[in-house]
């Protein structure tokens, strides 16, 4: 807290700074806008996949199953030059049983200048320049790399933030962000810890052409965190980009003699990766994820089997205390210790009007298995998309994405924007 | 021989007045074409070859000689997409991911003939290097070389009427000769304060065969703007400036 307090002192001081003479339209805005996604799925189940068999304890795994549901967003903002608001709501719809509305994000800004601005609220946070994943994410929602563009849910915090530019010298521009996380209603569900306030900084530089951020997070309860990412053009069709990430004291799950154990180690986290557009419009993606975490591969088996164990076992205690650990503790997209990421997408080809098809695949560099999706893009008309998401997971039973539930997941959208 | 020696020494001793002249003629055409510091609001047509048309529509600001955002208006699909440019760096900010994603001068956000570097041009003079490449009565041919690798086309070719400097074409080619697209520059008309310059900007390239884009300046002013706004963490926020 006394450390949250010192650099708001600081950014109070920062604050009091005033913008270059500019007028600025002090007409307000109102805007609202949104789209509307309606999702069919088909699901292959793996009946081999101890997870499936968990899944569907008691019952027989289907060797195939819909899901047909509805995902509306809707955005609405306020916008004046020093005021603005925003909120961002999304709903998921199943039938009229199975149905919710999450808040994505609902802040308020305040720009005193041009410099600064503070803001509260439930606001999204994107830290790092990796596409699939980002090991200097403190505040970032989790990240789907199967979809890295999906919009997703905020964090309830505050923030200030100061930037700076230069129109000399090696530091093009320059910018520090300080968020403040309160703790959550643990108490009679309505209070939190004062003492419990998370805080996160980040600061920003356009260094000799490269942007770079060094950032941190200081927690009462959770490991503090420190990293650093850095993205620049090497050529003007070559991107290159860079993440790291050390915590000490990091909680790892494992499963040791059939029980999730969770033992404190220092952690290491690290992406590097390239963005490549070819002379024939093809742009290209490739990471490298290490995650500092991850399981090796003994320990997967052992998890593995843990799984299989629960579901061998046939009694409903077991198979729901293997589920709400595998909830608890294994819930990441990706459980082991080193990835690979490869995208590659390219607009129209053979003259095909309005048609963007793009191939990526995840693999898991230790055990070979992968995920390899061809989604297909169709935008015929303004505001309308339609895609084809066929989904393939590849590898042997007992590699990690040979054991998740589905084997092969095909997906067509139709998304209405508005 | 004398004489010959001495028209080649000539045209030494006078070529670089010559190159110093094509030089000056190209920031007077930048100058010409936009304000140093200025706010305006584009449209994008893009045809494609089965006749149907994709338009979008732009916020954009600039400052000086190096920097320059734009905000998507329309169409909803794009609505509240930015993109930014200070010098060769590029970035795009997609509302959803919310964070701004390092793209290339060569990369189309808008799709058809169009790349970044088009819809974000700087100065000409910025970027390249003038020498004249003859002309006509009422227009001058310039060749054009860029003055570094990380600049979009190597080569440009510009028609300009020697009457007001005002930009008329400019064919736009790769290191190796091959031509990449051509730019017309239609349209003059009258946006205030003394700016009269082509509102229409029409491409065509051997590469998209069928396609042909049209960039239209709807309103252009003058207008001071802050550092700030070009930068990172703007992005999110240039409506505020509209």
């Amino acid at each position: 807290m006394k450390r949250f307090a010192l650099l708001l002192f600081v950014f109070v001081n920062a604050l009091t700074g005033q913008d270059e003479g500019m007028t600025m339209p002090d007409e307000p805005k109102v805007e609202w806008n949104g789209n509307l996604d309606a999702k069919y799925s088909i699901l292959r189940f793996s009946t081999n996949s101890p997870i499936a068999r968990l899944q569907f304890f008691q019952q027989t795994i289907p060797d195939a199953a819909s899901q047909y549901r509805l995902e509306p967003y809707l955005q609405a903002a306020y916008t004046t030059p020093d005021v603005s608001f925003l909120m961002r709501l999304h709903a998921m719809y199943y039938d009229d049983r199975r149905s919710s509305v999450d808040l994505f994000e609902a802040f308020a800004r305040y720009n005193p200048s041009i410099q600064t601005s503070l803001q509260a609220g439930k606001s999204v946070y994107t830290w790092g320049k990796g596409y699939a994943f980002n090991p200097v994410g403190f505040v970032n929602p989790v990240k789907d790399p199967e979809n890295p563009d999906l919009a997703q849910a905020g964090l309830f915090s505050a923030h200030a933030e100061y930037v700076g530019s230069f129109s000399s010298g090696p530091i093009q521009s320059f910018s520090a962000l300080i968020v403040a996380v309160p703790a959550g209603p643990a108490l009679n569900d309505r209070f939190g810890d004062v003492g419990k306030t998370d805080v996160a900084v980040k600061f920003s530089a356009l260094l000799w052409d490269a942007d770079l951020d060094l950032m941190t997070y200081q927690s009462a309860t959770a490991p503090d965190r420190y990293g650093m990412d850095v993205s620049t053009n090497l050529l003007e069709n070559l991107e290159i980009h860079a993440e790291a990430s050390v915590a000490q004291d990091v909680s790892r799950a494992s499963v040791q003699d059939g029980f999730v154990k969770q033992v404190l180690t220092d952690a290491f986290d690290l992406l590097a990766g390239i963005r490549f557009l070819s002379s024939t419009n093809t742009t290209v993606i490739v990471e490298y994820y290490r995650s500092g975490i991850g399981m090796d591969e003994p320990e997967f088996q052992s998890y593995r089997t843990f799984l299989a164990n629960a579901a061998d076992e046939g009694s409903s205690a077991a198979v729901q205390r293997a589920l709400q650990s595998n909830q608890s503790f294994f819930r990441t997209n990706t459980l082991m210790r080193e990835y690979v990421y490869v995208k590659a997408s390219h607009p129209e080809p053979f003259d095909w009007l309005y048609v963007t098809p793009s191939a990526f695949a995840i693999v898991n560099v230790k055990d070979g298995s992968a995920l390899a999706a061809f989604p297909v893009s169709y935008k015929p008309a303004t505001n309308i998309e339609f895609l084809f998401w066929p989904t393939f997971l590849l590898g042997s039973d007992t590699s990690e994405f040979g054991t998740r539930q589905a084997r092969q997941r095909l997906e067509l959208w139709m998304r209405v924007f508005f | 021989m004398r004489h010959f020696l001495f028209a080649l020494l000539l045209i030494v001793a006078s070529w670089p007045l010559y190159a110093q002249d094509a030089n000056d003629l190209l920031k007077r055409i930048d100058e010409s074409l936009l304000p140093v510091s200025y706010e305006a609001y584009r449209s994008i047509v893009n045809e494609e070859p089965n006749g149907s048309k994709k338009e979008f529509s732009f916020y954009t600001i600039k400052k000086g000689k190096d920097k320059i955002a734009m905000l998507y208006l329309a169409p909803a699909s794009e609505k509240g997409r930015s993109t930014l440019r200070v010098g060769e760096n590029m970035w795009l900010f997609i509302p959803n991911v919310n964070k701004p994603v390092r793209i290339t001068s060569l990369q189309s956000v808008t799709g058809g003939v169009f790349n970044n570097a088009d819809i974000m041009q700087l100065e000409y003079a910025e970027e390249y290097v003038a020498s004249r490449a003859g002309g006509s009565d009422d227009e001058i041919i310039l060749n054009l070389k860029a003055k570094n690798t990380s600049v979009a086309y190597d080569k440009l070719k510009m028609w300009v009427a020697k009457e007001g400097t005002s930009l008329r074409r400019v064919e736009a080619y790769s290191s190796s000769g091959m031509l990449i697209k051509t730019l017309e520059f239609k349209q003059m008309k009258d946006f205030g304060n003394g700016l009269v310059r082509p509102s229409v900007i029409e491409t065509h390239s051997p590469l998209y065969k069928g396609y042909r884009s049209l960039l239209i300046y709807r309103s252009i002013k003058s207008r001071t703007l802050p550092d700030e706004a070009f930068t990172l963490n703007f992005m999110g926020r240039l409506g505020s400036l509209r």
